[in-house]
Order: structure tokens, then C-alpha cells, then sequence
């Protein structure tokens, strides 16, 4: 147990009951339950205030703790989520243990919840109260241990974000091991030739900044490699990587020779399918590293790469090995990939001429610079067709899930501005293209508008259609076009238009990439359409709940390059936070042992996933001792103790009881 | 002493997790979604935390219902729910011995956003306590 102070001296309680505004006083009677609280011969003030959070309310708690000598603090309010750290801290300032305080929520779970019910409202905040002070009063002051952080951050993802991360932490003296999948790094900003507003290809612009990273001797950069399995937690994890090998080991003469005649041709995945690649490739000329590599998936291992350089170079039977290393922090920088329409949705799959917006965007780059006509399969492209929000925004009846997934229902929040973005370029190159835009709602948010503007001036045709009618995309090969697509205009009062197109080009959202692997290996709770959950969406929006792991870009959410950037800045500087400090502070919620009531059974030990306790020789027996920097908290070793010798700190099983039937019985208020 | 509004309704003790189903519940707050008030909840890193005694003790304490708002397959830690699942196989086989209706003790997973889910979760607990309560009465 732990060692005996404050708690010795006989409780005094303060509660403090907030307004939140109005947000609790509208529903709940603040002024009751601080007076009826106050008949708990323990509570020696009760009180209820405008914003508890605010300086003022902050202040007050401090001022009464000293006035009163009080040594257990209450605050009723929103949900602990917010601000329970808030108030630990002003406990913790003035003098008092920082776990000798209870936030109730009564604002989340009571005041939102039972808005129409304010007496009942009013009772369940006072029994919530009630229950706090049970548990309080018999709370043991905890004291965190501490461990040594290990001083290095590990990165997954080498694209814009992960790039941006790593820079941003290194040049806080941190060493970083930044790790990418695939062979090369730059990601998805790789494929997108021009970007708005200064026409920059994206292979510059990620160039830029991987130059900056290979000169970098904190950064140690590791492509080709995945984190196969994780152990340990904040400040200390030991990360297992798989390293396959490229393939490619020497850059020696006729490896172009070898990319050329190698007989495999595969679609090519930095094209979105519409060119082919070899199974030796490099996805664009200035590719980094810029060695090629081997898609061991695709690969026959024939040998004819190797009879271009000579036998040299190439080595077709490498070893794929494994590593570990020891980092402090992981940010998450993995990514997003665009969503790939179902087959048949919008007549996808059926006519090669329906194409998503990413392959638009790569057949832009690769068409020949001096062609005066769009030719795409053959065919002069006249009228192009897009449509908006396929993939996003999705709703129940109208759209079908993939197999084993749920609608996307957000919104993908680039796709509005990427679209008409390459619409006004097609304009310029082609003046006599004409366009339609099929849309639900257009967002081009923040500084794009202008590029809406400038759709509008390029006579592009907008027709806005119902949520819940899909236009319809039927293969028509007649004189207006190859597909004529009917759908329901808004703007024309609910008209039925049928809009002519050579090519039908799909809007598709973001999806996160698929990282379930990652998400499972180091517990990061995750939230619709699989994308990684921020700690909380306003106070702690790069971090994940999960301690020591920093969320950075598009895995988080559908984010614009600048975005990304911002956010991958942000999760570097709260990663550094941590890995700036020697040591860090454990959790105070982990398992401990009362050696007298331990009779060294090891069942616990058997329990414990995360090889936290061991049997070790003390007060005269074999006895359970467990590690605080191992312990994760769960809890699972306590029922299985026939002593009940463990407490989970924090959680008591009696405290809780106590608190039960706090609640159970409230206070009466006569 | 008088009678408070709450006295009389059935009583339902929800377990919550920090990581899915405490937000989650939080998260029906936020949508201002409405639910029974006799409804309270406590917050534990995971329910597999309590023993079986637990229960039975929260059971004559006299709640009417316990609801396990588990994070279910999703939970931070290791094997959590496998175990949780076992312990409350073994919960109900100790409320048959004891006589008490084994439907006042649901295991559910709730995630951070399961917002409709927990308040149709805790409705239904909550109307057939009160049909319970009204037959015993």
C-alpha cells in the first residue's frame, strides 16, 4: 500500500458545482445540490460557479483548499475527459496529492441527457456527487514511479507528413528513424504534377524536403520497411522491423537496360492503373532513393534484369531480415489512398472512359506536352463529366458499403477543390473542352474560392443533384457522346437533365490507408472510416489517447497538403515534449502488491499479457513483484488473486463499492 | 425522510471504459440524446478488473441492473475481453445459484462514437427492469 499522509488526517471535502454557462444550470438546480451536499458532515464547503474551468473558478478552488484546510476536492462539471487534469493540477498546486480529487460529470452524462427532467437531473447530480465522496474519502494519495525515455522518435510513413515530422523533431536534436513500406519515399504528393495555388509539381516540392532529411545525420531513414510487432509503451517501446530487400544493391550500369527488358509488365500503381510497369521499376525518373527496385510479388526471378548490367547490381535470392530498435515516441504518418469506386458505381469498371479524379491527374502529367486534343483511348475527349462525392459522404440506402466495411459518411474535403483545380488547367491547355460538374454541395474551403470563381468563368456547367438520387451514367456511344448521364438538377427546380460526356471523371474521397496491422500492434483507438482518433478534437488534436503515439496528416483525417504540414509540425513538437525530457512519468494507475496478504501463487503472473510481474524472494517468501513501467493498468491480475492481495491504484475494488452505494443512496435533502 | 424522484425507478449500474465506451457515453451527451436518469456510471480502465463477487455485491446493494459497457475486440489491452467474456460466463452461473434473473447483467461493447447504440442499450435494460420491478411489486 502506499504510504500513509494526508489521508490520516480526517477528510474535508470541498465540492464545487458548475454552470457550465448554462449548459448544467439550465437543467440541473446548481444551487440545490450544492446545498443538500453540504448536509455530508464531510464536505466543509459547497459551492456552485459560473465556469469552474475559468481562472477565476480555478482560483477559488485554490483559495478555499488554504482557507478551509480542505484536503479532498470535488468539482462537478463536464465530462472529466475536459477537464479533470484541469483541476488536478490546481489540487496539486496547492499543496495537496493531485489524485485527491474527483471530476463528476454532470454535464455530458447528466445535464445534456436529461434536459427534460431537471428534477431527476438534479437528484442524480447530487447522488453522483454523493458516490465521489465515498471513493474519496478513502483514496490513498498516489505517487507515479518514472523511467528513462529513450531519446529517439520513431516515424512510419516517408510521405510529405512523415517527412515533415522527422525534419521538425531532428531539428530538436532528436534522432529519428523514419520508415517507409514502400521502395521509395515522397508518397502520394509524389503523384500530383500541379498544385494549387503555385502550379508546383509535387515531386519537387516532397524533393525538397527528403533532400533536407538524407542530409540530415539525426534522421535515419529506412525504406522498404515495416513494423512487423511492438513492445512496451510511452518513453520506451522496443518496434520490430521488417526490412525487405530492394533488390537492387549497387547503382551499376544498364539498370535502365534491365527496367527495359524485363518481360513482366504489371500495372503500374504511381499511375492508378492506367499505365503498365516492370517488375523491376522506378516510379518516376528522379525517384529517392534512386536506385530501382524489385516488387518481390510480381518478380519470377528469370534473370534477364541481370544480363543488362552485366550480373551485377541485382541480387534476385537476398535475405529479408528483421531489426529492432528501441524509440521513446511513434508518429503516425501513414497516410491515406484515394477511394476505389465499386464496380459498376457510375459505371466504373464497365467503360475504361470512366476514370477517377487521381487518374485524371496522372494521365494529365503523362499526356504528350505538345498535343494540341485530349486523346484518351483513342478517342478525343469533347465533354468531360465530373462527378462529385463518390466515395464520401455516404448515406444509408442511397450508397453501398464495401464488403465488411461501413459507409464512408464524411466528407473527403479536398476532392471539391482537386476537381475544378483540374478543370481550369484542362480549360487552359484545351479551350474547347466543355465541362460538367455533377455536384452535391461544393466546399472549395479556406483561400480556394477563387478557384471556383475561375471554374465559373471557364463556362463550366454546374448541376447540383439530390443527395439521395445518383445520377445515372449510361453508355450511349451517340453523336453528343459516348455517355449520357441523367440525373435530377436542383438549380433547374428538380428538372431532369441529361448531361453528354467522352469522359466521366469521379470525384473520389480519402480513405485512410489500411493499417490495421499498426493500429493493433500499438492499441491506437481509431474512429469512422478507420482513420487514427485524436485524444480529443479541439484540446489535443495530434495526439492519440494512447500515450506516446502522435498523429501526423491524412491517417488521421482527409487533409490539403498545408494541413498535413501543420499537423505533422504539431505531432513532431508534442512527440518532442516527451522525448526532450530525460525521464517521464509513469502512470499512477498501475498494479501493486500488499506483500503481507501475498502468498506467491503466480496466478497473476500467469494473467499479466505484458509480463509485468514476477516471483522474487522478499519478506521472507516467494512474492509477486511487479514492474510499474510494464504494467499497462488493465486490472487483470486483481480478480485472479485468491488473496486479493493486488490493488489496480486508483481503482480499489472496495473504494468503488463504496462509491456504488454512494450513489445508490445519495444524500436526502431533508 | 421523503421520497425522491429517482427512489422508485430501477436503478442501472453502467461499467464504462476509458478508452471507447466512457466517450462514447459522453459522445450521446453531445447529441443531447435522452436517457433514463436512474442511469450511473462509473470509469475503469477495463471491467476485467472486478471479480465475481463484485457483481453479486452491486446486485444486493440493490441495483437493479448492471450494464457492461466493454470495448469489446477494440480493447487497449491484451486478451482483456476474452477474459472479461469468461468472468462473466461464470458471473451468471453464480446469479442462477443465487436466484437473481441473469437478464439484469448485460455484457455490451461500446465504441467512441456508439452514441445510438448505449442509449438503445440502456432503454432496453431500463424497460424491462421496470416491467420487472412492476411484476414483483
Amino acid at each position: 500500500m502506499s504510504q500513509r499522509t494526508q489521508e490520516n488526517e480526517e477528510p474535508r471535502v470541498g465540492v464545487f458545482v458548475c454552470h457550465c454557462g448554462g449548459n448544467i444550470s439550465d437543467v440541473v438546480d446548481v444551487e440545490k445540490v450544492a446545498k443538500t451536499i453540504s448536509k455530508d458532515p464531510r464536505v466543509k464547503y459547497a459551492t456552485h460557479f459560473m465556469f469552474m474551468c475559468s481562472d477565476p473558478g480555478q482560483n477559488m478552488v485554490a483559495e478555499k483548499i488554504k482557507e478551509l484546510k480542505l484536503n479532498r476536492v470535488i468539482v462537478a462539471a463536464c465530462s472529466p475527459k475536459l477537464h479533470e487534469l484541469t483541476f488536478r493540477k490546481v489540487v496539486a498546486k496547492s499543496g495537496l496529492n493531485p489524485y485527491f480529487y474527483e471530476h463528476v460529470n454532470i454535464r455530458e452524462q447528466d445535464s445534456w441527457v436529461h434536459s427534460h427532467e431537471p428534477e431527476k437531473a438534479t437528484e442524480k447530480a447530487i447522488r453522483l456527487i454523493e458516490g465521489a465522496i465515498e471513493r474519496l474519502t478513502r483514496q490513498n494519495p498516489l505517487k507515479p514511479g518514472k523511467k528513462k525515455t529513450v531519446p529517439h522518435a520513431l516515424v512510419i510513413g516517408g510521405g510529405v507528413a512523415g517527412l515533415t515530422a522527422a525534419l521538425e523533431l531532428a531539428r530538436r536534436d532528436i534522432p529519428v528513424t523514419l520508415v517507409e513500406k514502400s521502395p521509395f519515399l515522397g508518397g502520394r504528393v509524389t503523384q500530383i504534377d500541379n498544385i494549387y495555388p503555385t502550379g508546383e509539381d509535387g515531386k519537387d516540392l516532397v524533393d525538397d524536403l527528403i533532400q533536407k532529411v538524407l542530409k540530415n545525420d539525426l534522421i535515419t531513414v529506412r525504406t522498404n520497411t515495416e513494423v512487423v510487432d511492438a513492445s512496451g509503451s510511452i518513453g520506451d517501446y522496443q518496434v520490430t522491423l521488417k526490412i525487405t530487400p530492394r533488390g537492387v544493391e549497387e547503382d551499376v550500369e544498364g539498370l535502365d537496360k534491365a527496367i527495359e527488358i524485363c518481360p513482366i509488365s504489371v500495372d503500374n500503381e504511381f499511375d492508378y492503373g492506367t499505365t503498365k510497369r516492370k517488375a523491376i521499376y522506378k516510379p518516376y525518373p528522379k525517384a529517392v532513393p534512386n536506385l530501382p527496385a524489385i516488387d518481390w510479388n510480381t518478380c519470377t526471378r528469370c534473370g534477364e534484369c541481370l544480363k543488362a548490367t552485366n550480373n551485377k547490381g541485382i541480387n534476385l535470392n537476398p535475405e529479408f531480415k528483421e531489426d529492432t530498435i528501441r524509440v521513446g515516441a511513434v508518429v503516425m504518418a501513414t497516410g491515406f489512398k484515394p477511394y476505389e469506386p465499386l464496380p459498376g458505381e457510375y459505371g466504373y469498371g464497365e467503360d475504361p472512359n470512366v476514370i477517377t479524379l487521381p487518374q485524371l491527374i496522372r494521365i494529365m502529367e503523362n499526356m504528350d506536352p505538345n498535343s494540341k486534343e485530349f486523346i484518351y483511348n483513342g478517342r478525343k475527349i469533347k465533354k468531360i463529366a465530373f462527378i462529385h462525392c463518390v466515395g464520401s459522404r455516404q448515406i444509408e440506402g442511397v450508397h453501398t458499403p464495401k464488403e465488411g466495411k461501413e459507409l464512408n459518411t464524411y466528407c473527403s474535403r479536398v476532392c471539391c477543390s482537386t476537381t475544378l483545380w483540374a478543370a481550369n488547367r484542362l480549360k487552359k491547355r484545351f479551350p474547347d473542352i466543355h465541362m460538367f460538374d455533377l455536384y452535391r454541395d461544393i466546399r472549395t474551403y479556406q483561400f480556394y474560392e477563387d478557384i471556383y470563381e475561375e471554374a465559373s468563368r471557364n463556362n463550366v456547367v454546374f448541376v447540383k443533384f439530390p443527395d439521395e438520387e445518383i445520377p445515372q451514367v449510361k453508355i450511349v456511344k451517340d453523336d453528343k457522346g459516348l455517355f449520357r448521364i441523367e440525373t435530377t438538377d436542383i438549380l433547374l427546380r428538380g428538372k431532369t437533365v441529361a448531361v453528354p460526356a467522352d469522359l466521366v471523371v469521379l470525384a473520389v474521397g480519402i480513405e485512410p490507408n489500411p493499417i490495421r496491422d499498426l493500429i493493433e500492434i500499438f492499441s491506437i483507438p481509431y474512429g469512422s472510416g478507420g482513420f487514427l482518433l485524436e485524444g480529443h478534437p479541439k484540446l489535443r488534436p495530434v495526439e492519440s489517447s494512447m500515450e506516446g503515439i502522435f498523429l501526423a496528416g491524412t491517417a488521421q483525417a482527409p487533409m490539403s497538403i498545408q494541413e498535413t504540414i501543420i499537423a505533422a509540425t504539431a505531432a513532431a513538437g508534442k512527440a518532442a515534449t516527451i522525448l526532450t525530457k530525460p525521464e517521464i512519468e509513469l502512470s499512477p494507475f498501475v498494479a501493486s502488491v500488499n506483500l503481507d496478504k501475498c502468498e506467491g501463487t503466480g496466478r497473476c503472473v500467469q494473467e499479466c499479457e505484458y509480463n509485468a510481474i514476477e516471483l522474487k524472494e522478499a519478506n521472507g517468501g516467494k512474492k509477486a513483484v511487479i514492474d510499474p513501467s510494464l504494467c499497462a493498468g488493465c486490472g487483470a491480475c486483481v480478480p485472479v488473486c485468491p488473496n486479493r492481495a493486488i490493488t489496480l491504484e486508483g481503482y480499489d475494488i472496495d473504494q468503488i463499492l463504496a462509491q456504488v452505494e454512494g450513489m445508490l443512496k445519495g444524500v436526502k435533502a431533508e | 425522510m421523503s421520497e425522491t424522484v429517482l427512489d422508485k425507478e430501477p436503478k442501472i449500474l453502467v461499467i464504462a471504459t476509458h478508452a471507447c465506451s466512457y466517450p462514447g457515453i459522453d459522445n450521446a451527451g453531445q447529441g443531447h440524446l435522452e436517457y433514463p436518469a436512474s442511469v450511473f456510471v462509473i470509469r475503469v480502465p477495463d471491467p476485467v478488473l472486478f471479480p465475481v463477487d463484485f457483481y453479486l455485491k452491486v446486485f444486493e446493494m440493490g441495483y437493479d441492473g448492471i450494464l457492461i459497457a466493454s470495448c469489446g475486440t477494440d480493447s487497449p489491452y491484451k486478451k482483456s475481453y476474452e477474459k472479461l467474456s469468461k468472468r462473466i460466463d461464470e458471473v451468471y452461473k453464480a446469479m442462477k445459484e443465487k436466484g437473481i434473473d441473469i437478464s439484469r447483467l448485460k455484457l455490451t461493447a461500446i465504441c467512441t462514437v456508439c452514441a445510438e447504440h448505449y442509449v438503445k442499450e440502456v432503454r432496453e435494460m431500463y424497460e424491462k427492469l421496470k416491467a420487472m420491478k412492476a411484476q414483483a411489486s
